[in-house]
């Protein structure tokens, strides 16, 4: 079986979810549409207070080569440009009153597209990286390098989540023929999916689709085991290929994207259909009525909350993405963006809320690091003030995955340290 | 909206693993010693365990209560001590002593009536030990004061306070802690006196005597270290548990069989059935099994990554075999441990693994072409595909 070194296995929680069909959610009135919805520069507004806008119009520019530009979600009025809160930060919102129309601005359908022709395409479309980084899915899809092969991450391998399972299963057809698209981007004939056996019923669904599409493709089952879809273990896994410390995939000649990318860019690709909703999951304990749900960006996580049965009263922790990587809130506020792939409350039971106690020495950390580093070491550094003896131990070269803190007996915040000491080594290096 | 609670990744913990779950494992996996120490050697040991664990508990939250200067029933809360690894301590140092020291001049001794005649021994005749309970409290102060706390409490010890503590008491109480006999040497006549160490190694080799020391019926210093059924029950549900590395123990065994071989065995010039049978005899005796399952796989003083535990099980399998072939101590099993113990730190330093996808810094000769790229057959030892 397909798998990479050491790594963990939570409970998945999967099966509240894995069963529901993609559904609607009601359509919000109001939508806050953050325009820094990737990784690199904010979008420049060019809309302003009064402008009508319809449904894939464009409302923020791409500013520079790494960032996308952002569409409007809904049809109706804009009521301000604002700056406000994200998942992860805060940045200009522009918030737009829905007429109810959904009166919508689509591209020219492609036929036979050249990989130049798709490139620009989801250039166009603001095609980000819907895993949870957002890193404009144009500028991955043209390294420098030469790539030989080509991965579609749908290993999913976060508990609770599961709107790419259902993806695969629901849409297979579109993501299969989208993953083509981006394969033909980067001059290949083929290219993989990577799925955890977990999902058998979604590879056996792929694998048929393949074959009725005459798709040149392969379905890889991996073990189900944390973190098995970050991309330099599942490049591992699929490949055996290590990527080098310090290194991006394209050094090995390998680009990995996720599903509902593929899925974006066969809309944009096929249907002229520019990026402004995508997939999410709603799960966990404090959730009445959870499911997987079709959500424009923008919708604010209130809202889809109180679609699904509103905040349960157990409900002790709110997160946005998955429970091992995801950024707890408390702010019902915060607008969806095209990388939020979920969002949780979790009970008491389901959540760690507590905190930790002193380092026992054993270990653990450091058998369940998928990057093979000594987490434990890394902690004590940093937290006597020797950022050049957390360099050391390699804290740069963690993919923040949460492995360790997940099995610490001590329940020591051990990513948290990380996180710092990521962020003091980062600015010792700056100063020098 | 109502409180929420924001904090960190990762949202969701392996709550079934706790440190105080991990201490109760390893009492669990003490339990079966600990029933077979209390029938062979009475009920001294169950009297020795207590007293042991409820100083090492009494002393660790005194401990932690001075060091605060804060008496209220909060902090006795808060104390370190409520995650059970100061009753691990206390139970393996009980099961490392004998059942009953007693010491010349102490006299708080209750005695059975001792037949009259002479080579009697008083130590195999006390009812109730007091020197004995003195010494067990003595003991734990030194194990979590000296040895735990001071160094900063639970995973900061250098030293293994129970292997520690046992080593005070042998050279404090040196002339005291005799050899003693298992209670159940009046019904099993096989049963032999003293251990097969303290004896030269001289001892018959024959069956009963193995099947006798692999049941745990012989003489010895340490109550707890007898019976291989139970110590091996033991290991069996500690690696399941996954509480320590299966491997660790193994090595130290392994790596003692074959130095008894090559420091006893060979050089007395023994061969065939006999040199096994001493190899044999060396694994089974002594605290060798007892303390490569329980006290060098302790978290806090045991390296680390896998190969600096194989390199430290092996030099405390070399220290004991050294020890007791040619040092003056019958047993070194307790002095092997808190000798590597020193070694872990740097045994830390020098073996850190490496990260996934780490290549060695090619150093560039100036003229020469930089970074030539590896060959696709050299994939996935971080090469890259051409």
């Amino acid at each position: 079986m397909n798998t990479f070194p050491h790594g963990i296995h939570p409970p998945g929680h999967k099966e509240r979810t894995a069963e529901m069909p993609i559904a609607y959610l009601p359509e919000p009135e109001i939508v806050y549409i953050p325009l820094l919805q990737h990784v690199g520069k904010e979008a420049v507004p060019v809309v302003g207070k009064g402008d009508t806008v319809k449904v894939g119009q464009k409302i923020g520019e791409a500013d520079g080569s790494i960032s996308a530009p952002v569409f409007s979600s809904v049809s109706g009025e804009v009521i301000g440009v604002e700056k406000r809160v994200t998942a992860t930060g805060h940045c200009m919102h522009v918030v737009i009153r829905s007429d109810g129309a959904f009166e919508e601005i689509t591209s020219e359908p492609l036929r036979n597209p050249s990989s130049g022709q798709i490139l620009r395409r989801i250039a166009e479309c603001g095609i980000v990286g819907q895993g949870g980084a957002g890193f404009p899915t144009a500028v991955k899809l043209s390294p420098k390098e030469k790539i030989d092969t080509f991965i579609i991450n749908g290993a999913e391998c976060e508990p609770y989540l599961t709107c790419d399972c259902r993806v695969m299963t629901e849409y297979a057809k579109e993501f299969l023929h989208g993953a083509r698209y981006m394969a033909c981007a980067l001059g290949l004939d083929m290219f993989y999916v990577a799925v955890e056996d977990n999902k058998t019923e979604a590879a056996r669904i792929l694998q048929d689709t393949l074959l009725q599409e005459k798709i040149n493709a392969e379905v890889v089952l991996c073990r189900t085991k944390y973190p098995q879809g970050a991309e330099k273990q599942l490049i591992y896994a699929v490949t055996k290929r290590k990527v080098r410390v310090g290194k991006l995939p394209a050094s090995v000649g390998v680009i990995v994207s996720n599903v509902q990318t593929a899925l974006s860019v066969y809309y944009a690709v096929a249907e002229g259909i520019r990026s402004y909703r995508r997939v999410l999951t709603v799960s966990g304990g404090g959730v009445k009525s959870p499911g997987n749900f079709w959500v424009r960006t923008g919708t604010r996580v209130s809202e889809i909350l109180a679609a699904c049965g509103g905040i349960g009263e157990d409900a002790v922790k709110m997160i946005f993405g998955g429970p091992m990587m995801g950024f707890a809130h408390s702010e019902g506020d915060i607008a969806v963006s095209k990388t939020t792939g979920g969002i949780l409350l979790l009970t008491q039971e389901e959540a760690f809320t507590g905190e930790g106690s002193s380092c026992i020495n054993c270990a653990a950390c450091a058998r369940a690091c998928p990057m093979h580093l000594m987490p434990m070491y890394i902690d004590g550094c940093i937290l006597s003030g020797d950022e050049a003896g957390a360099e050391k131990y390699g804290a740069m070269n963690c993919i923040e995955c949460g492995s360790c803190a997940y099995v610490c007996p001590a329940h020591r915040p051990l990513v948290q340290s990380i996180r710092l000491a990521k962020k003091k080594i980062r600015a010792r290096g700056s100063k020098r | 909206m109502k409180n929420l609670t924001v904090s960190s990744s990762p949202h969701i913990v392996q709550k079934s693993k706790t440190t105080r779950g991990i201490m109760l494992d390893v009492l669990i996996a003490l339990m079966p010693a600990f029933v077979m120490s209390v029938l062979y050697f009475g009920y001294h040991v169950i009297i020795n365990a207590i007293v042991c664990m409820g100083s090492c508990l009494g002393f660790e939250l005194l401990y932690s209560l001075l060091l605060k200067k804060d008496f209220s029933k909060q902090a006795v809360r808060q104390s370190s001590c409520w995650d059970c690894s100061c009753l691990v301590t206390g139970l393996i140092l009980a099961l490392n002593l004998p059942r009953v020291i007693v010491v010349d001049g102490w006299n708080l001794n209750v005695y059975r009536t001792m037949p009259d005649i002479s080579g009697v021994r008083p130590v195999d005749y006390v009812a109730f030990s007091g020197d004995t309970i003195f010494i067990c409290i003595i003991a734990s102060l030194v194990a979590i004061v000296l040895v735990k706390m001071l160094f900063g409490g639970i995973g900061k010890n250098f030293a293994n306070p129970a292997a520690t503590a046992r080593i005070f008491v042998f050279l404090a109480f040196a002339s005291m802690t005799y050899t003693q006999t298992t209670g159940l040497g009046e019904w099993l006549p096989a049963s032999t006196g003293a251990t097969w160490l303290s004896s030269g190694s001289k001892l018959t080799n024959n069956q009963t005597m193995f099947f006798h020391m692999f049941i745990g019926n012989r003489g010895a210093s340490a109550v707890g270290e007898t019976c291989m059924i139970a110590l091996l029950l033991g290991y069996i549900y500690l690696s399941i548990r996954k509480v320590i590395d299966w491997r660790l123990p193994l090595i130290i065994v392994g790596s003692a069989a074959v130095m008894a071989l090559l420091f006893d065995g060979l050089p007395r010039g023994l061969s065939g059935a006999r040199l096994v049978n001493n190899m044999y005899a060396h694994i089974m005796s002594g605290g060798l099994v007892f303390g490569s399952v329980f006290m060098a796989t302790d978290y806090s003083t045991s390296p680390n990554t896998f190969w600096g535990s194989a390199l430290y099980g092996f030099g405390i399998a070399l220290f004991t075999m050294l020890i007791r072939v040619f040092g003056g101590y019958p047993e070194g099993m307790s002095f092997a441990i808190l000798i590597m113990n020193c070694t872990v730190p740097l045994i830390d330093k020098w073996i850190v693994p490496r990260p996934f996808g780490y290549t060695k810094k090619i150093k560039v000769k100036s003229g020469a072409k930089p970074n030539t790229p590896l060959s696709a057959d050299q994939k996935g030892k971080g090469g890259v595909a051409v």
